[in-house]
């Protein structure tokens, strides 16, 4: 399994019961909106706990992986108007009618926008990463006359990463909403 | 709005320290606004020196071990952690008078009241705990 990227590694190996979920929780308050943490763990009950921390403090559970009895928990920090972020890209699409465009086998490059934590644990099959960060620099590995469907988690990353390339002359890009929280279609992950 | 947690903590030995102070760290980490009363016996548990050394029950002294084992934070650690988080520490006044206890006796940054101190807390609290 390739290495996950997070933006910040957290040891609580050896700890027990509250110390992971009291560090990550310190952790999460320095880091910014859309960062991802990696939080190292040998206490089983981690995992349900962050699961847990996570659904209460609205923050969003990435996956976890398990290496050598070492729990690698993927969390990602929320800003607090993520849901309510104005959305101005016109062309949209629902999650469905991209889950039938795939069926049909018509061809449509999915445009993954996430972090690449988020990317590992679930996708849409054959999905394209590029953070939405990277995507100004990285346009070159896409062409402008291709259809485009971009996601993310709820549709404000796509949002914005349609209107980039709009901007950039792409001629037919579509934002997918609201994306992968809510994708009931065949997923792959590493 | 946030969620409320109330404990009351009226034991004074190591499991009982170990209850209150997980739960309360743990909820305050999870964004919960937190406020332990401490009364009679819990009093222990924020009492300057006592807290340092609380007694495990009888015949259970052997679970010493496993706490180190386990790696196990000590309650002094728990106790500033939870300050730190913000967790509200309310004496029992009531339970100080009988016990003839000064606010000296016990840690920094904690607040004394009475019963209705705890009870405004309480009131809207969607869990509330007794150990």
């Amino acid at each position: 399994m390739p290495l996950i990227k997070a933006d910040q590694s957290l040891d609580c190996k050896g700890l027990a019961c509250p110390m992971p979920i009291v560090k990550t929780k310190k952790a999460m308050d320095q880091l910014e909106a859309g960062q991802v943490i990696e939080v190292q763990a040998t206490d089983k009950g981690s995992l349900a706990d962050l699961k847990g921390w996570a659904k209460n403090t609205g923050h969003q559970y990435l996956g976890t992986i398990e290496e050598d009895n070492v729990l690698k928990h993927y969390l990602r920090k929320a800003s607090p108007d993520e849901i309510k972020e104005q959305k101005k890209y016109m062309h949209v699409i629902t999650n469905e009618e991209l889950e039938k465009k795939l069926v049909s086998d018509e061809i449509a490059i999915i445009l993954d926008v996430r972090e690449p934590a988020e990317y590992a644990f679930n996708r849409i099959q054959g999905a394209f990463s590029v953070p939405l960060g990277e995507l100004e620099n990285r346009l070159y590995e896409l062409n402008p006359e291709d259809s485009i469907y971009v996601i993310c988690r709820t549709g404000a990353r796509s949002d914005m990463a349609c209107q980039l390339l709009a901007a950039k002359g792409f001629k037919d890009v579509h934002n997918v909403e609201p994306g992968m929280s809510t994708w009931s279609g065949p997923t792959e992950s590493n | 709005m946030s969620t409320k947690v109330a404990i009351i903590a009226s034991n004074g030995g190591l499991f009982d320290a170990y209850k209150v102070f997980n739960i309360a760290t743990a909820s305050a980490a999870t964004d919960a606004e937190v406020a332990i009363f401490f009364t009679f016996e819990g009093l222990n548990l924020i009492h300057k020196q006592a807290h340092h050394q609380l007694p495990l029950p009888a015949g259970r002294e052997h679970f010493a071990e496993g706490f180190k084992n386990a790696n196990v934070p000590s309650i002094p650690e728990l106790v500033e952690m939870a300050q730190e988080l913000g967790v509200k520490i309310i004496a029992c006044q009531m339970t100080m008078d009988v016990m003839n206890l000064q606010k000296e006796d016990f840690i920094e940054g904690i607040e004394v009241g009475g019963a209705v101190t705890f009870l405004d807390f309480a009131k809207d609290a969607n869990v509330s705990l007794t150990f």
